[in-house]
């Protein structure tokens, strides 16, 4: 259960932060917001190991689950399907920091190219669905189909 | 073992109640890093009284509601020490985050006051402490 803290945790604090990020123009203000996503980033990435670590020696451990239920099949699967789509959320969102950091040492001013990759779709697409598969091993979790 | 005996008609509350407390926890820190860096960045002051008004309370509130609609629905935990912890965080972190919330907002409206956004990132680490104490209390449930 504190992997799952971390992980939903994080992903709420990474995502109240990338929210406020894109209601700033400053490059300088979106730098500062991005470097405490990276906080979060953290606790994800522990949070993910903690969860398929202790999971995994659960479903060992444990006499009443099996490997075969669906619901742990269904959960692995969606643990990658959620590093996947974070990671590759992770790489643009970083990228758009970079791209942040360099505007901020250049004056500061507003940028358009900046605007357009804060709210680049697929981005957003991507961090945010990350979440929502995360919810969805959350439920798979509590309710335990084919069990 | 109790989660895997659970009867189908818990887990719509639980889900909630857990989806609410790990949003909480979350919208709590970063609430709190935000407060905590405000004499450098003083436009976090805004990040802050949004958080704890936009993200902050409505997840106390599902976290709370889900609670209380699991613990009628399940004898589980009744008179226990660990469920006496989680209605006591969750209790005493309303009226918490309700002097925060006001406190965020005259942090905003009085930019020249110091001592409100001070004692929002006092509020939120307290908090923010209790709450990881209540989720060690609500699922290592010590003594039972």
């Amino acid at each position: 259960m504190t992997g799952v803290f971390l992980i939903l945790g994080g992903a709420a604090f990474g995502g109240i932060l990338n929210v406020a990020a894109l209601r700033r123009e400053r490059p300088s203000e979106i730098v500062v917001l991005f470097r405490f996503v990276r906080i979060a980033v953290r606790a994800i990435s522990l949070g993910m190991v903690l969860t398929l670590v202790f999971g995994l020696w659960l479903v060992g451990d444990l006499d009443f689950v099996k490997w075969s239920n669906t619901w742990v099949i269904l959960a692995l699967i969606l643990w990658v399907v959620a590093n996947a789509l974070g990671g590759a959320g992770g790489r643009r969102e970083k990228e758009t920091r970079k791209l942040a950091e360099r505007l901020a040492a250049e004056g500061d001013g507003r940028s358009a190219e900046l605007r357009a990759r804060m709210r680049d779709r697929l981005t957003l697409a991507l961090s945010w669905g990350s979440g929502i598969v995360v919810i969805a091993i959350l439920a798979l979790m509590i309710w335990k189909p084919g069990h | 073992m109790l989660a895997i005996l659970r009867p189908d008609s818990w887990n719509l509350a639980l889900f909630l109640h857990v989806l609410g407390a790990t949003v909480l926890t979350g919208a709590t820190a970063a609430a709190l890093v935000c407060a905590v860096n405000e004499a450098r960045w003083p436009w976090l002051r805004l990040v802050v009284a949004r958080t704890l008004l936009l993200a902050v309370f409505p997840a106390w509130i599902l976290m709370r509601l889900g609670g209380a609609w699991e613990d009628s629905k399940s004898p589980i935990g009744d008179n226990s020490t660990w469920l006496g912890i989680g209605y006591l965080v969750g209790d005493a972190g309303f009226v918490l985050l309700i002097v925060a919330t006001i406190l965020g907002a005259v942090a905003v409206r009085r930019p020249q006051r110091t001592w409100p956004i001070r004692t929002v990132a006092v509020i939120t680490g307290v908090y923010f402490v209790a709450l990881l104490v209540a989720m060690f209390a609500m699922t290592g449930k010590p003594g039972s």
